[in-house]
C-alpha cells in the first residue's frame, strides 16, 4: 500500500521448439512488461534480424487489412473470440491479403479515380457558375492581346493578402464566388504587368481555372457539359460503391479474422524480436508482479516442460531506475492517485504518497473549510458525482469531495459551525444549541493561526524523516547527510525552530511545537550556526561523500569566489525556504478564519429579521461560499501539497509497468 | 470574469508553477555548459530533471540526435499535462501551439520522402508527440512519393491547406511552397485561437503568441528577401498581416526594400547593436533571431508576475521549456562537434556566465 507493487525480475530459458507457446502465454495475460535480451551474454548479434523481417512483414500485412477494411468501410471490430495459439503462416497469408487486395483494388481504384474526377469536374464547375452570362469563348480571354486575366480559385485566408500585395500595380480583383473555403476569384491587368500579376497569384496558392479536355466555348455551353458529365460520374460511383458492399458484406468477417490474425502474429514476433538468441535456446527476460509471478510460472511450465525459469525479487533498497512501477489500484484512492499522477510516477522502491496524501489532503481542507452543514453538502455533491447522477465529467473527481465534504463536516463539528451559523445566531435561527467542541477560529484566531504553523511544522518535519526514509531505501548517503530535506538540512530545521520559539517566545502566535524543541537543553544558537556552515556548503560534502571530483567546480580564485558566492546564496535559500515553508501553512488557520468571517458577511446582508429574504440570501451565500470558496480552499490544498509536502520527499520519474498484450484496448491502456 | 478566472484556472496555475521550478536553473545550465565533452554532458543531464527520459538509452544510442529527441519527451510531458489541465476554454490555443510540432514532423516527414524515404531515420527526427498527433507519419514516408503521402492527410486540418499547395508543388518540384504554406496555416489559426479568447486571456494570449510570431514573421520576410531575393509581391503573400509588436506595415516596408536595420531597430528599441548585425545579414541573422528569442522569453517570464489565474501563465511556460529545449539542443551539437566556448555561448538563449 505504501510502496508500489513488489516485483520479479524474471529470466527464462526457452527451448527454440516451445517459443512460440512461451510467447503465447507472456502475450496472453498483461502481466508481463519485456525488457530487451539482446545485450545479454552469450547473445548474437544480430539473431534477431530474422523475427524483425517477420515481425515488420506482419506489420506491413496489417497495415494493408487496415487499408482494405478500411476501402470496403468495415470497422475492425472486437476481437474474434477463436484463440490463435500459433503465428500465421506469412506464405499463406500473403497470397490470401494480397488476392483479396487485387479484388479490392480494381473497384476501389476505379471510385477513387472517379471520385477525382467528379471531383475536379465539380470544381470546374464552381468556378465558372459566376461567369455563366458572359457571352464570350472563355479561350479569348486567356490568348487577350493586352489583358493579363486569370479566373481561379484561392484559400479564402489569402485573400487580403493577395490584394494588398498588389498595391502598386494596377489591376481589377473581383471576388466572383464568397467561399467559406475557396472563393472563386478573377484577377485581371495590363500584359506589361503580366509577370508580377503571375508571381503574386502564384505565391498566394491561387489556382488557376484548367478546363477539362474537350471543353470550350462559352461558358453557359461548358457548364452544360460539365453537368452532363458530373451526372455521369456519380452514376458510376453510385454502381462501384455497390459492388463494393456487395464484397464488404460476403468477406467482412474472413477480413477481421485475417486482421486479428494478422495482428496477433505481429506483436509475438514483436515480443520475439527482443529475445535474446542463444545456439538452440533463447533468452527472455523482464518484469512480473510478485503477485502474477506464480500464475505464470504454472502458464509457462505448461507451455514447455523443458523451460528454465530464474526469478530474482528485486529488493526496494537501492537506486533502481530500470525497475518498471506497478501502483497498487484501489477505487477509493484513485482520485488522491490521481493528485500524486498529475505530480509524478512513483520510481520503485520510492514511498507511494497516495496513502499519506488520502489523509493530509481531506484534513487540511476540512480544516480550511469547517462548517458541519456545508460539508456534509459536499460529501452528498460527491456521492452523487461519483455515481455519475450529476456532473458525469467530474466523476473522477467525486470521491475526493465527498472526503473533503467528511472532513469538513468534522471539523465544522469542531468549530461549532453549521451552514454559517455559530454560537447565538443557532439557537437564535436554527432552535437548537450547538457548541464548538474544539473552539470556533473566529473567537481565538491567534490560537487557530498558532496551531495551524504547529501542524505545517510537524507535517515538515514528516516530510524530511520520508525523505530521509527514501535515501536510506535507496542508499543515496550523499543525500541522506547532505540534501536539501537531508539529515543537515534537518537538524538545521530544528535549531532553526528552537530560535524562532526563542525569538517568539510565550506570545499567543508562538508555534508550540518550536516553543517545545526550545526548551531542550541544547545550544540552539551554537548548533544552528554549525548546521548553517555544513548546509552552506552541502554541496561540497556531497561531493566528497559521493568521491565526485573536483570538489569545487572552476579553478583558481575565481572558482573559489564563485563557490563561495553560491554557497551564501544557498543558505540564505535555504533559511529563507524554511520560513516560508513554515509559515505557509498560516493559510490554514486564516482560511478557516475567513470562511466564518465569510458568513458573518453574508449574515450583514441579509439583515437580522428572518423573513423569506433573509433565508434566500443565507441561501445563495451558502452556495456561494461552497462554490468559490470551496473551490479557493481545494486549490490551496493542493498547493501545499505540491510546494509543501511532497516536494520534500517525492522524486517521482519511475517507469511505468506496460505489459505485452494481445488486445489492442489493453496493450494502449 | 475573476471568478471565472480563479475557478478555471485555479489548478493549472498550481500545476504550472510547480513545473516551472523544475525548469533547470542558471546553475544547472552552467554546469551542463562547462561539461568539457558530449558524454560529460549525458553525465551531467542525467543529473537533472531529464535523468527519466535518457535512461533507457543504452550506451551505443547515445548519439547527439537519439539524446536530443528523447529530451524533447519532457517537452511533450509538460504539453500533455497542461492540455488535460486546462479549462475547457483554453485548451484550443494550447493544442494549436502544441501543433507547431506536428507541423515540424509533417516538413520533416515530406522532406524524408524526397530525400531518404527510410522511415527509421525520419522517425528519429521527429517530435514525439504520442498519441496526440493526427499524422500517419510511417505511413506517409512509406507511400513514396509527396502526392501520395498528402493524399493520406485527407480528413485532417492540412489536407486542405496542402492540396491548394500541391498544384505548385507538381509544378516546381520543391517543397519550399508545401512548408511556406503550412507554417501560415499554422501561425493564422493560432492568431485566431488567441483572438477567440476574451479578457485577459486574450490579452495574454496575444501578447505571448504575438511575440512568437513577431519573431518568425520578421525572420522570414527578412530571410526570403536576403537569401531568396524574392519579390515584394511574394515577401508580402509569404508573410503575415498581424502580430505584436511587428505590424503589416513593418513588413510591407521591408519588402518594399526598406533599410532592415531601421525597421528592426524601430520595432525593438531594446536590440542592442542592429546595424551592425544587419550590416552583413547572413552572419547577423542568427544573432538576430537569438535577441528575438531573448525577448520572446523576457515575455514569457513577465507573464509569472501579477494575477496568476489566465491563459499567460500556461502559454509563458510552455513556450520557456521549448525554448530550454533549444538551449540543451545547442549544447548538445556543440559538444558533440567539439565546439569552443565562443563559438556555441551566442547560441544559448539563456545567457550562462563563462
Amino acid at each position: 500500500m505504501f510502496f508500489p507493487k513488489a516485483m520479479t525480475e524474471i529470466e527464462l530459458i526457452v527451448p527454440s521448439k516451445d517459443l512460440l507457446a512461451v510467447t503465447r502465454v507472456l502475450s496472453g495475460y498483461g502481466v508481463f512488461h519485456q525488457t530487451d535480451s539482446n545485450n545479454y551474454a552469450g547473445v548474437a548479434t544480430g539473431s534477431a534480424s530474422t523475427w524483425q523481417e517477420q515481425a515488420a512483414a506482419y506489420s506491413m500485412l496489417e497495415r494493408r487489412l487496415q487499408t482494405v477494411l478500411q476501402a470496403l468501410g468495415i470497422d475492425e471490430g472486437q476481437p474474434p473470440l477463436a484463440d490463435f495459439d500459433a503465428m500465421v503462416d506469412l506464405e499463406k497469408m500473403r497470397p490470401l491479403v494480397e488476392q483479396i487486395e487485387e479484388d479490392v483494388k480494381q473497384s476501389s481504384d476505379h471510385l477513387t479515380s472517379e471520385r477525382k474526377h467528379l471531383e475536379q469536374l465539380e470544381s470546374t464547375l464552381h468556378q465558372l457558375e459566376p461567369v455563366a452570362d458572359i457571352n464570350l469563348d472563355i479561350s479569348s480571354l486567356r490568348n487577350s492581346r493586352y489583358l493579363y486575366s486569370l479566373i481561379g480559385v484561392i484559400p479564402a485566408a489569402n485573400v487580403d493578402r493577395l490584394q494588398t500585395s498588389l498595391a502598386r500595380v494596377p489591376n481589377v480583383f473581383l471576388t466572383l464566388r464568397s467561399d467559406l473555403a475557396k472563393p472563386v476569384v478573377w484577377l485581371a491587368g495590363t500584359k506589361a504587368n503580366s509577370d508580377v500579376l503571375e508571381r503574386a497569384a502564384r505565391s498566394a496558392y491561387l489556382d488557376p481555372l484548367s478546363l477539362p479536355d474537350g471543353y470550350s466555348g462559352t461558358p453557359a455551353k461548358i457548364i452544360e457539359s460539365l453537368r452532363k458529365t458530373i451526372e455521369e460520374t456519380q452514376q458510376k460511383i453510385s454502381e462501384l460503391k455497390v459492388i463494393l458492399a456487395k464484397f464488404a458484406e460476403s468477406r467482412k468477417q474472413e477480413l477481421r479474422n485475417l486482421l486479428w490474425q494478422a495482428h496477433t502474429s505481429r506483436v509475438l514476433s514483436d515480443a520475439i524480436v527482443r529475445y535474446g538468441q542463444l545456439r538452440h535456446t533463447y533468452v527472455v527476460t523482464g518484469w512480473v508482479t510478485l503477485a502474477d509471478m506464480e500464475s505464470l510460472t504454472q502458464r509457462l511450465k505448461q507451455a514447455s516442460k523443458e523451460i528454465l525459469i530464474e526469478t530474482t525479487p528485486t529488493s526496494r533498497s537501492g537506486h533502481q531506475p530500470n525497475v518498471p512501477v506497478a501502483l497498487v489500484t484501489n477505487r477509493w484512492l484513485r482520485p488522491i492517485q490521481m493528485l500524486v499522477g498529475q505530480y509524478g510516477h512513483p520510481s520503485y522502491g520510492e514511498l507511494d504518497p497516495t496513502l499519506l496524501m488520502a489523509f493530509t489532503f481531506p484534513f487540511l481542507f476540512g480544516a480550511m473549510f469547517g462548517d458541519l452543514g456545508q460539508g456534509l453538502v459536499l460529501l452528498i455533491l460527491g456521492i452523487l458525482i461519483d455515481n455519475k447522477i450529476i456532473m458525469k465529467g467530474m466523476q473522477g473527481l467525486g470521491l475526493l469531495i465527498a472526503y473533503c465534504g467528511a472532513s469538513a463536516a468534522f471539523f465544522g463539528y469542531l468549530y461549532g459551525s453549521i451552514f454559517g451559523f455559530e454560537g447565538h445566531l443557532i439557537e437564535e435561527y436554527l432552535h437548537f444549541h450547538f457548541e464548538p467542541t474544539w473552539f470556533s477560529p473566529l473567537e481565538n484566531i491567534l490560537g487557530i493561526l498558532s496551531i495551524a504553523i504547529d501542524t505545517g511544522i510537524v507535517i515538515l518535519i514528516l516530510g524530511f524523516l520520508l525523505s530521509m526514509f527514501n535515501n536510506i531505501r535507496s542508499r543515496d548517503w550523499a543525500h541522506l547527510l547532505f540534501g536539501h530535506s537531508g539529515v543537515v538540512a534537518f537538524a538545521f530545521y530544528l535549531s532553526f525552530l528552537a530560535l524562532l520559539g526563542e525569538f517568539l517566545g510565550d506570545t499567543a502566535i508562538a508555534p508550540k511545537v518550536a516553543v517545545a524543541i526550545n526548551s531542550l537543553p541544547l545550544p540552539f544558537p551554537a548548533l544552528a550556526g554549525i548546521f548553517a556552515l555544513l548546509v552552506m556548503f552541502s554541496g561540497f560534502f556531497r561531493n566528497v561523500v559521493e568521491g565526485h571530483r573536483p570538489l569545487i567546480e572552476g579553478t583558481g580564485v575565481g572558482g573559489i569566489a564563485m563557490f563561495l558566492v553560491q554557497s551564501f546564496m544557498d543558505i540564505f535559500e535555504t533559511v529563507i525556504s524554511m520560513l516560508s515553508n513554515t509559515l505557509s501553512f498560516v493559510r490554514v488557520g486564516a482560511f478557516a478564519v475567513a470562511h466564518g468571517g465569510l458568513s458573518l458577511a453574508i449574515f450583514s446582508l441579509a439583515g437580522e429579521k428572518p423573513d423569506l429574504g433573509f433565508w434566500i440570501t443565507i441561501l445563495i451565500g451558502n452556495i456561494f461560499i461552497i462554490g468559490f470558496e470551496g473551490l479557493i480552499v481545494g486549490i490551496q490544498t493542493m498547493r501545499l501539497h505540491y510546494y509543501e509536502i511532497l516536494g520534500k520527499f517525492f522524486h517521482g520519474g519511475g517507469m511505468r509497468f506496460e505489459p505485452l498484450t494481445l488486445t489492442p484496448s489493453t496493450e494502449e491502456g | 470574469m475573476a471568478a471565472s478566472g480563479v475557478s478555471g484556472y485555479a489548478a493549472i496555475s498550481a500545476r504550472v508553477r510547480a513545473m516551472y521550478s523544475s525548469l533547470l536553473s542558471p546553475q544547472d545550465l552552467a554546469k551542463l555548459s562547462d561539461s568539457p565533452d558530449f558524454s560529460s554532458l549525458i553525465g551531467q543531464l542525467k543529473n537533472t530533471v531529464y535523468a527519466p527520459y535518457l535512461e533507457d538509452l543504452k550506451d551505443k544510442e547515445l548519439t547527439p540526435g537519439r539524446v536530443d529527441s528523447k529530451i524533447k519527451g519532457r517537452l511533450a510531458d509538460f504539453y500533455y499535462s497542461v492540455i488535460h489541465m486546462s479549462p475547457e476554454h483554453a485548451r484550443p490555443i494550447i493544442k494549436q501551439l502544441y501543433r507547431y510540432f506536428e507541423v515540424q514532423n509533417l516538413k520533416a516527414v515530406l522532406r524524408g520522402i524526397v530525400t531518404d524515404p527510410s522511415w527509421e531515420r525520419v522517425h528519429n527526427v521527429l517530435f514525439p508527440m504520442g498519441t496526440m498527433t493526427v499524422l500517419p507519419a510511417q505511413a506517409m514516408v512509406e507511400a513514396g512519393n509527396v502526392s501520395a503521402a498528402v493524399e493520406l492527410l485527407q480528413g485532417t486540418m492540412y489536407y486542405e491547406t496542402l492540396s491548394f499547395a500541391m498544384k505548385r508543388y507538381s509544378a516546381e518540384q520543391s517543397l519550399f511552397p508545401l512548408e511556406v504554406a503550412l507554417d501560415l496555416y499554422y501561425w493564422r489559426q493560432l492568431w485566431q485561437e488567441a483572438k477567440k479568447l476574451q479578457g485577459q486571456d486574450r490579452d495574454q494570449a496575444l501578447r505571448i503568441v504575438g511575440s512568437l510570431m513577431d519573431m518568425n514573421n520578421l525572420m522570414w520576410v527578412i530571410r526570403y528577401r536576403v537569401y531568396h531575393q524574392l519579390s515584394e509581391e511574394e515577401l508580402i503573400n509569404y508573410t503575415l498581416p498581424f502580430g505584436y509588436h511587428v505590424r503589416d506595415a513593418d513588413v510591407r516596408a521591408i519588402a518594399a526594400g526598406a533599410d532592415l536595420a531601421a525597421v528592426v531597430g524601430r520595432v525593438y528599441p531594446g536590440i542592442p547593436d542592429v546595424n551592425m548585425l544587419l550590416e552583413e545579414p547572413r552572419s547577423g541573422l542568427p544573432q538576430l533571431e537569438q535577441q528575438l528569442k531573448r525577448h520572446v522569453m523576457k515575455q514569457c517570464l513577465a507573464a509569472f508576475t501579477g494575477n496568476p489565474f489566465h491563459i499567460g501563465l500556461p502559454l509563458a511556460f510552455l513556450v520557456l521549456g521549448d525554448l530550454e529545449i533549444q538551449d540543451l539542443t545547442v549544447l548538445i551539437e556543440a559538444k558533440s562537434s567539439q565546439m569552443s566556448d565562443e563559438e556555441f555561448r551566442p547560441y544559448l538563449i539563456r545567457s550562462v556566465a563563462a
